[in-house]
């Protein structure tokens, strides 16, 4: 449904993104991570059609995305600050919104406005920050789109109407197979609500994969030993990001199958043994750590 | 229906893939009996329908439910063969918590006994 391929982006003597190639399946909802400054937004922003890249290609179902309207009809952008017409009120960006899109669902707008109690006539600018990114959501719901691009979307958002957004949301994805890339810094949240995510660091993608796999082949071992084996001699044998070992524990990250890791392990008798998934977070920190980003020890003056 | 843990380091589709094979098991899903759809499960948990569609495929693979196009997801008659990776499994859950349990003062009788009396528990559900 989206596709980036080798996209570059220079801003003066920053280049924000490099060489980026994406995918974003039909009816998928796309986890977009990465290191602060990494270029998500910038990358949303090319996806969405409002920067110009220097290079590469971005299509949407097929089609160009910037400067064709054709396309931003059913390919809509939620940018993390939200933005409005001057001094509007939700119902004057609705008559805007009709004007502009098509498949404007009047009857939609009507019943999301009355579910989250929005005042369609108070002035948008004298709401708090939360009030006007639930009307940014209800307004870009409305606008029926085949592909939403949402950029730290939750944010401000408190856990109900949170919760109830990602609902409306989810029943477009299974109703409609609308399209999602979401970027976000809460991997928390984006555990559950993604299939697939991408890592992007310093203007590239590290790598993007369907989120169960991914967990499915990085581990964290929890061992501890009577008799500690000959470190190298046990490591050889496994595919390590990460070794830590905390007093007679040792904690391990390893990439591999479990089939193959388990046996393994239980071959060097251990006293204790646990195998656990990753959390997104684990995966994230030590991915990155993998690339030089990684946790370093401070201790504030 | 369902009480999804999304603290848990399990996958969504795995807990969604046990809790459904337990009501299977108990019977409180029925053979024939139709899943709930994709679209009413996403909505009801808030849970990203990718994943329903996964944990219903895996179950389809796995032989505990069918399906019918354009009608949906039915329980399939109860098997007692191929469950041999699932039996595996159980059994290495079993002999952790086995060994803490004798380790701390368990006796081997009580063991026992407690097999026996779910085995009897088993057969007159049966009846």
């Amino acid at each position: 449904m989206i596709q980036a391929s080798a996209v570059n982006k220079r801003f003066d003597d920053l280049q924000a993104v490099e060489d980026l190639t994406l995918h974003v399946k039909k009816g998928s909802i796309y986890g977009l991570l990465g290191s602060n400054g990494a270029g998500k937004t910038t990358l949303l922003k090319i996806l969405a059609g409002i920067y110009r890249y220097d290079s590469g290609e971005v299509k949407i179902a097929d089609k160009p995305v910037f400067e064709t309207p054709d396309t931003k009809q059913h390919v809509l952008f939620i940018p993390d600050q939200p933005h409005f017409l001057h001094q509007t009120s939700l119902n004057d960006m609705a008559g805007f919104y009709k004007e502009v899109y098509t498949r404007w669902n009047e009857k939609r707008f009507q019943q999301l406005t009355k579910h989250f109690r929005m005042n369609p006539d108070k002035k948008l600018t004298r709401m708090s920050k939360g009030m006007q990114r639930q009307a940014s959501f209800i307004l870009t719901l409305s606008a029926m789109p085949d592909v939403l691009i949402l950029d730290e979307p939750f944010d401000g958002l408190d856990p109900v109407v949170r919760q109830q957004m990602k609902n409306a949301i989810l029943q477009d994805v299974a109703d409609r197979g609308l399209t999602l890339i979401v970027s976000s810094h809460n991997l928390r949240e984006m555990e559950d609500f993604c299939d697939y995510v991408g890592i992007m660091h310093n203007g590239g993608l590290l790598f993007e994969r369907d989120l169960d796999e991914l967990k499915t082949d990085i581990h964290k071992l929890q061992i501890a030993f009577k008799q500690l084996p000959e470190k190298d001699a046990f490591l050889s044998g496994l595919d390590v990001l990460h070794y830590e070992k905390r007093g007679s524990v040792l904690l391990i990250i390893v990439k591999g199958r479990e089939e193959e890791i388990l046996p393994y392990v239980q071959s060097f008798n251990p006293a204790i043994f646990d195998l656990l998934p990753l959390t997104l977070e684990e995966i994230f920190i030590y991915e990155l750590g993998g690339v030089g980003y990684e946790i370093r020890n401070l201790i504030v003056e | 229906m369902f009480t999804l843990d999304t603290r848990s380091r399990v996958p969504i589709y795995e807990q969604l893939m046990d809790q459904l094979k337990t009501l299977m098991i108990k019977d409180l899903l029925q053979q024939d009996e139709q899943l709930p759809s994709v679209r009413n499960l996403a909505q009801e948990l808030t849970i990203n329908p990718n994943t329903i569609q996964k944990a219903y495929r895996e179950l389809e693979r796995e032989g505990f439910i069918y399906s019918v196009p354009g009608k949906g997801s039915f329980v399939a008659p109860l098997q007692n063969d191929g469950n041999g990776e699932r039996l595996e499994m159980l059994r290495q859950d079993l002999e952790k918590i086995v060994s803490e349990f004798l380790f701390l003062g368990g006796s081997k009788d009580d063991l026992i006994s407690l097999i026996q009396k779910i085995e009897v528990g088993e057969k007159e559900g049966e009846k």
